[in-house]
C-alpha cells in the first residue's frame, strides 16, 4: 500500500492536494485543497488514532494493545492533540490573513 | 551481520535501555505501585539484616541495629516524601491530566536500585570497616581490626552504591516525567527542588522515627 505523504520531502512544509480523480469516469478536479486535520498528521499518529478508535477510545485498552503503560499512551495522545491544535490555529491564521 | 539481524539487535538494545532507564514506558499505575511497595519491603528486610539505614531520600548508611520494622518504614518515608511534592509540582506545571496512582506507583518502582544497594551492604566486612572508620574518627580504639579483603569489599560496595544512587535519580526523574507528562527545564528544576526538599524533610522524619520509636 502506498503511503500518502503529508509533508514536502525537500522543505518539510505541509503538502496540499492539487488534483483529485474519479477512477470510474476519469473526471479530474484541480485546485488547491488543504488535507483534513487528521490527514495532516504523520502516519504513526494516524495509525495510533485508528487503533485508539478501534478500542472505543479506552486508554487502558490501548495500553494493553500496544504493551505500553497508561501514562505513556495518555502522553502520546496529548502530543497528538497538541499537534492538531497547532494545525488548526495556523489554518485559522492563514484564513484571517487572506481576508 | 544481515540487516534484519542488525535491526533486531538494535531493537533489543533499545528495549533493554528503555527497561533499565525508563521502565515507566511499560509499567505504571497499580502494577508499578505493587512492585515498588514489595521492593521497598524486601529492601527493608535486607537492610535489617545488614543494619543499613536509608535515612533520607538518597541516603544510605551503615548504622545501629534497630527493630525490624524501622527499616521498611525508612524506605516508605523516603518514597512518600518525594512523591508528594512531585505530585503537587505536576499539578502546577503539567498541561495534561494525570493519575495519583501513576505518580506514587512509578516513584515506588524507581527505588528498585536500593534493593541492590541493600544486598551489596550485607557482607559483614562493610560493618567492620564502617565501625573501624568511626572509631578512628572519634579517636577511640577500634573494636575489630580490618584486613585488605574487608577494605576491598567495602570499596567495591561504595562504588556500587554511588552507581545505584545515580541510577535511582535517573529513574525518579523519568517516573516524574512520564507520570505527570512534564519535560524540559521546568520539569528538571521542579524535580531538583522536590528532591532537595524531600531529602531535608526525610532526614528529620527518619531521625524523629529513630529517636521516638526504637
Amino acid at each position: 500500500m502506498k503511503i500518502l505523504p503529508t509533508t514536502c520531502p525537500a522543505c518539510s512544509e505541509q503538502l496540499k492536494v492539487k488534483s483529485l480523480i474519479c477512477e470510474n469516469c476519469s473526471t479530474e478536479i484541480q485546485g488547491s485543497y488543504d488535507l483534513p486535520p487528521l490527514g495532516q498528521l504523520s502516519i504513526d499518529d494516524q495509525l495510533f488514532l485508528l487503533d485508539f478508535i478501534k478500542v472505543s477510545g479506552s486508554l487502558k485498552d490501548m495500553a494493553g494493545l500496544l504493551k505500553l503503560s497508561y501514562p505513556t499512551i495518555r502522553n502520546r495522545l496529548d502530543e497528538i492533540i497538541e499537534r492538531i491544535k497547532i494545525t488548526e490555529s495556523s489554518r485559522q491564521n492563514k484564513r484571517e490573513k487572506n481576508k | 551481520m544481515s540487516e534484519i539481524a542488525l535491526n533486531s539487535t538494535t531493537t533489543f538494545q533499545n528495549r533493554l535501555t528503555q527497561w533499565l532507564f525508563n521502565p515507566f514506558m511499560f509499567v505504571a499505575g497499580l502494577p508499578a505501585l505493587s512492585a515498588g511497595f514489595a521492593i521497598i519491603l524486601i529492601s527493608g528486610f535486607f537492610c535489617w539484616l545488614g543494619s543499613t539505614h536509608f535515612d533520607g531520600v538518597l541516603d544510605c548508611h551503615i548504622g545501629l541495629a534497630a527493630q525490624w520494622w524501622i527499616f521498611p518504614a525508612e524506605g516508605l518515608i523516603d518514597w512518600i516524601l518525594l512523591a508528594i511534592p512531585l505530585f503537587f509540582f505536576g499539578l502546577i506545571i503539567s498541561k495534561s491530566s494525570f493519575r495519583f496512582i501513576d505518580v506514587f506507583g512509578t516513584q515506588a518502582l524507581a527505588r528498585w536500585p536500593y534493593l541492590i544497594t541493600a544486598v551489596v551492604m550485607l557482607p559483614i566486612a562493610n560493618q567492620k570497616v564502617s565501625s573501624y572508620m568511626i572509631a578512628r574518627l572519634n579517636q577511640v580504639q577500634p573494636v575489630a581490626a580490618v584486613n585488605f579483603t574487608d577494605i576491598f569489599i567495602f570499596a567495591l560496595a561504595m562504588f556500587v552504591i554511588i552507581l545505584m544512587i545515580g541510577w535511582m535519580v535517573v529513574l525518579m526523574y523519568r517516573a516524574y516525567s512520564v507520570s505527570c507528562n512534564v519535560k524540559g527545564p521546568k520539569a528538571i528544576v521542579t524535580f531538583i527542588i522536590a528532591l532537595i526538599g524531600a531529602e531535608i524533610v526525610s532526614k528529620f522524619a527518619v531521625v524523629w522515627l529513630l529517636s521516638n520509636m526504637r
